[in-house]
């Protein structure tokens, strides 16, 4: 069951960080000028918003290796801890296109004039939102992005199905194994809330400190 | 292309299941169990919704502990345990249908409970102040004035919940229930070689019914949106300024 905690919280740390880069990637490809990226982000997040992420999960265990080509799916399947990988991989996309339609509906809550300034003071794109627009987003984003991340930590649950060894399957091990699930369940739903809970709480402790820098920033300015 | 055509053939398994011999399954149990929570967790949400927004500390309380406690818990840790709890406590095995219902009407009361409860605070002051001021008690500016135009804002996030729900339905896959996914990977266990192309269907199955939705919780949203309270006061605020208030008796509806 350790093993099983240790693995979950792998699988949610390694999927929430790669998720929030992958999802302001696809954010950024979005709102960009270019027809093709542009379509080809709103593809991605269609695609992966309409489709459960088990799912995904099952895609990328079962049918990722048998559309490689042969010799390399093999190895895949081998591979011991394949069945975490695939599930980091399936579950950062998931979790991407949702990040990055809550960054892109930050992007555009942040005023037009901050942009209009970025430019005119010679900013590139790149550092206009290096700079300028993503400091302010994620600063605005923060609660729907936490709430988010609790998801993901929530859906690292479904690892399961694809008997990645993360906490639920452990749980199911045990069941399987001493008839025990009903204890062993409980504990790990216990497990499940003590950790979204403190994500939560964590992320208002954030809020309340960048909420802070916000207005003394916004206070040198009017000063 | 020939291989996905003969996935085709398979139409019936991916949306009913095995119906007319077995029980039902594939695709319309999914939308079966989410509707039949969205239904459930609708009437009990609202009630834990507006409880935890109830000034007496012994209603709001456990109205909080229950909905921050479920919506910090996996749905499906809440399936297994459902599955594993009604057998061994109440000693009757109950089908694997009903106690993923249960469980999952448990799971999106805590979120619709959320969903009112934003709906209401959403309602300006003012209307509960006016409906007050007006007479009425606390249950019926509730009943009357406030929940109508809560219900109508909350309208396009109960729809987008119900998405978010549907995909949620796919976790019984893993307790057994035949859903979309599990004829899915039923076929494609059968003939391991079309693989893709099972998966394939599986993913446009959801990909039609959420898309759909999703659409119409746009249009929904553009509708009875915000945009709809702002269009109609204004005409309240005409009648009471008026001096002769011939609609009177239509300006309090």
């Amino acid at each position: 069951m350790i093993t099983g905690i240790k693995v979950t919280v792998l699988i949610a740390v390694v999927t929430s960080v790669m998720s929030l880069l992958l999802g302001t990637l696809i954010a950024v490809m979005r709102k960009s000028r270019i027809t093709p990226l542009r379509a080809l982000g709103g593809l991605y997040v269609e695609t992966f918003r309409n489709i459960p992420g088990l799912l995904w999960l099952l895609f990328f265990y079962f049918v990722f290796p048998e559309i490689l080509p042969s010799g390399l799916g093999e190895k895949l399947n081998a591979y011991i801890y394949f069945p975490i990988v695939a599930s980091i991989i399936a579950l950062t996309f998931d979790n991407a296109s949702y990040v990055s339609d809550i960054i892109r509906s930050g992007l555009l809550a942040v005023p037009p004039g901050q942009r209009e300034a970025a430019i005119s003071t010679g900013l590139s794109r790149i550092q206009q939102y290096r700079y300028v627009l993503l400091p302010q987003t994620f600063r605005k984003i923060l609660p729907p992005l936490g709430t988010r991340m609790i998801h993901n930590f929530k859906n690292s649950s479904l690892c399961m199905a694809i008997t990645a060894p993360e906490l639920t399957w452990a749980t199911q091990q045990i069941e399987s194994l001493t008839f025990r699930g009903l204890e062993a369940t409980t504990l790990a739903t216990a497990f499940y809330i003590v950790v979204s809970l403190s994500i939560g709480g964590v992320i208002i402790i954030l809020e309340k400190y960048l909420k802070i820098d916000i207005e003394s920033i916004t206070h040198m300015e009017t000063g | 292309m020939d291989f996905l055509i003969e996935q085709f053939g398979n139409w019936k398994f991916y949306l009913i299941g095995a119906y007319p011999k077995g029980p039902l399954g594939g695709l319309s149990i999914n939308i079966a169990i989410a509707l039949l929570c969205m239904i459930i967790s609708f009437f009990i949400g609202a009630i834990f919704g507006m409880g935890r927004l109830s000034c007496r500390r012994y209603i709001s309380y456990p109205c909080i502990i229950y909905i921050e406690f479920v919506r910090a818990t996996p749905a499906l840790l809440l399936v297994f345990w459902f599955f594993l709890f009604i057998p061994s406590v109440l000693g009757t095995n109950i089908s694997l249908f009903w106690s993923s219902v249960i469980a999952l009407s448990i799971y999106s009361t805590a979120y619709q409970a959320e969903i009112v409860r934003g709906g209401i605070l959403a309602v300006p002051r003012g209307q509960m102040e006016a409906a007050l001021s007006s007479g009425m008690t606390r249950f019926q500016a509730a009943r009357t004035v406030i929940l109508p135009q809560a219900f109508r804002m909350m309208l396009p996030s109960f729809v987008s919940f119900f998405i978010s729900l549907f995909k949620e339905t796919s976790v019984i896959y893993i307790i057994g229930v035949i859903d979309l996914t599990q004829a899915g990977v039923i076929i494609s266990q059968r003939q391991p070689d079309r693989m893709f192309a099972s998966y394939l269907c599986m993913a446009i199955g959801f990909f039609v019914v959420c898309f759909s939705m999703s659409r119409v919780a746009k249009t929904l949203e553009k509708k009875v949106g915000i945009l709809d309270l702002s269009s109609y006061r204004p005409t309240v605020c005409r009648t009471d300024l008026s001096l002769y208030p011939r609609g009177r008796g239509k300006s309090a509806a």
